[in-house]
């Protein structure tokens, strides 16, 4: 039964982001890198132009991935598919396995 | 230019800080009806929903500052902690763009978890939620304090 207070899509963004943050900056892969000593955006790596940031294309590939499978799921499978509890549970897991895995910086 | 958007990206942050302590600390389950009276209590007697908003608008803009700031970081303050071997603050730097990248991603479902009417049964789901903002917000306005001061703060 669907119960009317609930806002599946948005949890399913919610859920779907940091999960698709996770791999994106597991993967090392990124849509796009940003070379701030050169003010240029690169699809590709391009060590010439110095140092790059993928944060940005983290963010944006999370965002884009997780808004469309959150809008094409159904309502109703997206409820069947994950408890109400899962919107603060499974950010709550990708914090910790974030934080044993940048646990390299300090060993 | 630089200086006065790092100066603005902490005093949002302060307010961040101070809108979303007030709320994780008001969904802290209570014992009995006492302690409205002290500081502590009336720290925690706010109206908690009136926050939500103000929480999701500082977060977007604080982060926005962050990452406008964040090549100049890259730049200049990565390379000189690498050079100084300071691999433990790179780290908690890490973390911080990860803890917020996650927070911006939870936003709107915990906006919507806040909003007017609030479902009893998804207080439990509104006090975590909460808590997790919580730690991201104080994670990253620590680490960015000590990140902007660890030249004086090292011996």
């Amino acid at each position: 039964m669907t119960a009317p207070h609930r806002h599946p899509s948005v949890e399913i963004f919610s859920m779907l982001f940091s999960i698709v943050y996770l791999t994106c900056f597991y993967m090392d892969w990124a849509p796009f890198r940003y070379y701030p000593e050169t003010l240029r955006f690169h699809l590709r790596m391009t060590p010439q132009d110095g140092p790059a940031i993928l944060w940005y294309g983290w963010v944006a590939a999370a965002a884009v991935v997780s808004a469309a499978i959150a809008v094409a799921v159904p309502r109703r499978l997206a409820e069947r598919l994950w408890p109400a509890w899962a919107a603060w549970a499974v950010p709550l897991i990708i914090v910790v396995l974030v934080l044993l895995y940048e646990r390299r910086w300090f060993v | 230019m630089i200086v006065v958007l790092l100066i603005v990206h902490g005093l949002l942050a302060v307010a961040l800080l101070g809108a979303i302590t007030h709320q994780a600390w008001s969904v802290v389950p209570r014992r009995g009806a006492a302690g409205t009276v002290s500081f502590v209590g009336r720290f925690r007697t706010v109206d908690s929903a009136a926050y939500a908003t103000a929480v999701v608008v500082l977060f977007v803009i604080t982060a926005i500052g962050g990452a406008l700031l964040y090549p100049q970081y890259r730049i200049d303050v990565r390379t000189t902690l690498e050079d100084l071997q300071l691999r433990a603050a790179n780290g908690v730097f890490e973390i911080k763009e990860h803890l917020v990248a996650i927070g911006l991603g939870l936003l709107p479902t915990y906006w919507l978890y806040w909003k007017a009417p609030l479902v009893p049964e998804q207080a439990a789901a509104r006090r975590y939620l909460t808590w997790l903002l919580a730690f991201f917000v104080w994670w990253g306005f620590l680490v960015g304090h000590v990140l902007n001061n660890i030249k004086g703060l090292l011996p």
